[in-house]
């Protein structure tokens, strides 16, 4: 049923490419401000003090693998929730695991581009660069999509193709700096 | 139809990366208005030092501060000329074998220097050149120099020891690090004009200076609101800017040394957030250990980048 929905409607969808368009293009602009800013930004050095880490470098790194934790979460719930028979929490689950996982990774953000900047001085610091812009990029361009476009006539590919870069690119930049920092100075706080 | 759930989503990560920036920004600033350097050196700011300032000599106009290089014009000799204000040196080499060191004085834009064997020289010296004679066995040969492109090294201190600091000047471009080994560091770029030395780096850093005899006197600032006179003299090996970028704990960190020409180091380590001092320099392979791995710094030159534009 919701398949011929799709195809009768597929003249009409049209009107809903601009907001598409739109909610992408917004992911670009924010992604490349990101990368720019972090880049031209003279990095100040600077680090907000988390107490309970031994420095900064492990609180980003805890925080970052809170929130890789929520977006596993994430995951579990996107593939299920469109299901018939999906119970009406899981798409509340989904949500808030998802504010909550953005949010742990905003204060790591910050202080990346505020404090260290766009740095190209090693293959993993250069991919950890591009997937951290690359990440913001697509969570806005989701959440521009959610916001902006119908759900009925919204494509069956734009949600899960832009929740899979936000997911990947985050386990990207995870897998760079948190994992990295694990593996060659220890698992501790 | 707009949905506002995902947008206030979006405003909400807006609105706390807003805080948290704004945050950063106002702790970043406070550190220099504060000035920790102060609580590190109470005596901070006094006037220049004797030293200082009695050695600023009045000097006659314009001296000159370069290094000439050229022959004589049958080509019988090549020809190194120092001149520093009023004295002066030369180097005279006639191949392999033949070789002579002249030293004397500079008056007036005249040049005249004498060596061993009768050896002399006599010119007139310009910003732009010298003209001459050189006298050598018996004969007497014209030449002319052209200003070279030479590599200096000035090092000394503040007046009240507040901060070390190394120039290097290569022709008319210089470099410098200046910092007090612990929490203040400063990376000055710029040139040399006439016996002007002029730099400038980032958060307001600076430093001017003026080239007199074989010292160099003026004022450092190594961030807004701190400055100080200081005196540096032409120094030998090691004397000089070492300069190490490394990655430790991820992290790209640079780190600078001033080196005084008896070895004294004083040095700062940048780690990405946090300002240590430097690790010890070996000034004979110009190695050094931090975190148990081993790193190799270099000697930077007046016409190396040192401030990212």
């Amino acid at each position: 049923m919701t398949t011929s929905e799709q195809t009768t409607a597929g003249p009409a969808r049209d009107q809903f490419a601009t907001p598409i368009v739109v909610s992408l293009l917004g992911g670009c602009a924010v992604a490349i401000l990101i990368g720019v800013y972090a880049k031209l930004h003279h990095p100040t050095g600077f680090a907000l003090d988390i107490a309970g880490f031994s420095s900064p470098l492990y609180a980003k790194a805890w925080l970052s693998t809170a929130a890789i934790v929520f977006a596993a979460v994430q995951l579990g719930t996107a593939a299920r929730m469109r299901r018939p028979t999906a119970p009406a929490w899981l798409a509340t689950v989904h949500r808030w695991s998802g504010r909550i996982a953005i949010l742990l990774t905003v204060p790591v953000i910050i202080h990346c581009i505020y404090a260290l900047g766009f740095q190209t001085y090693s293959l993993r610091v250069l991919v950890h660069s591009v997937l951290g812009c690359l990440f913001y990029g697509a969570f806005v361009a989701k959440m521009l999509s959610l916001g902006l476009v119908d759900r009925r006539a919204m494509p069956r590919w734009l949600l899960p193709v832009l929740g899979g870069v936000v997911l990947l690119s985050l386990i990207g930049v995870w897998a760079t700096s948190a994992l990295w920092l694990f593996t060659t100075k220890g698992l501790h706080s | 139809m707009a949905r506002s759930g995902p947008l206030l989503t979006l405003g909400s990560v807006v609105a706390l990366a807003a805080i948290l920036l704004t945050v950063d920004l106002r702790i970043s600033s406070a550190p220099s208005k504060a000035s920790p350097v102060a609580a590190a050196s109470p005596a901070g700011r006094v006037s220049p030092s004797a030293s200082a300032s009695a050695s600023v000599a009045p000097v006659a106009s314009a001296p000159l501060h370069a290094l000439f290089a050229g022959r004589t014009s049958g080509d019988e000799f090549t020809v190194a000329i120092a001149i520093n204000g009023a004295k002066a040196a030369a180097d005279l080499n006639a191949g392999l074998s033949s070789q002579a060191t002249l030293q004397g004085s500079v008056s007036g834009g005249q040049v005249t220097l004498t060596g061993g064997n009768g050896v002399g020289l006599t010119g007139s010296a310009s910003s732009t050149a010298v003209f001459g004679l050189i006298t050598a066995f018996g004969r007497t040969f014209p030449f002319s120099a052209e200003p070279a492109v030479v590599q200096a090294v000035y090092a000394g201190r503040s007046s009240g020891n507040e901060v070390t600091l190394a120039i290097d000047t290569e022709g008319d471009k210089a470099v410098a690090y200046v910092c007090n080994g612990k929490t203040v560091e400063a990376w000055l770029q710029g040139s040399v004009s006439g016996n002007q030395v002029t730099l400038t780096g980032n958060n307001g850093a600076g430093l001017t200076g003026s080239l007199s005899g074989l010292d160099l006197f003026g004022t450092v600032t190594p961030r807004t609101g701190q400055t100080f006179p200081f005196a540096a003299a032409l120094s030998p090996h090691p004397a000089g800017v070492y300069q190490a970028r490394i990655e430790v704990n991820g992290l790209a960190t640079r780190i600078g040394w001033a080196v005084l020409p008896d070895g004294t180091q004083v040095g700062v380590a940048v780690e990405g957030t946090a300002k240590v001092p430097a690790p010890p320099l070996d000034l004979i392979d110009n190695g050094f250990t931090l975190d148990g791995a081993s790193f190799t710094a270099a000697l930077v030159a007046g016409q190396d980048t040192v401030v990212s534009p």
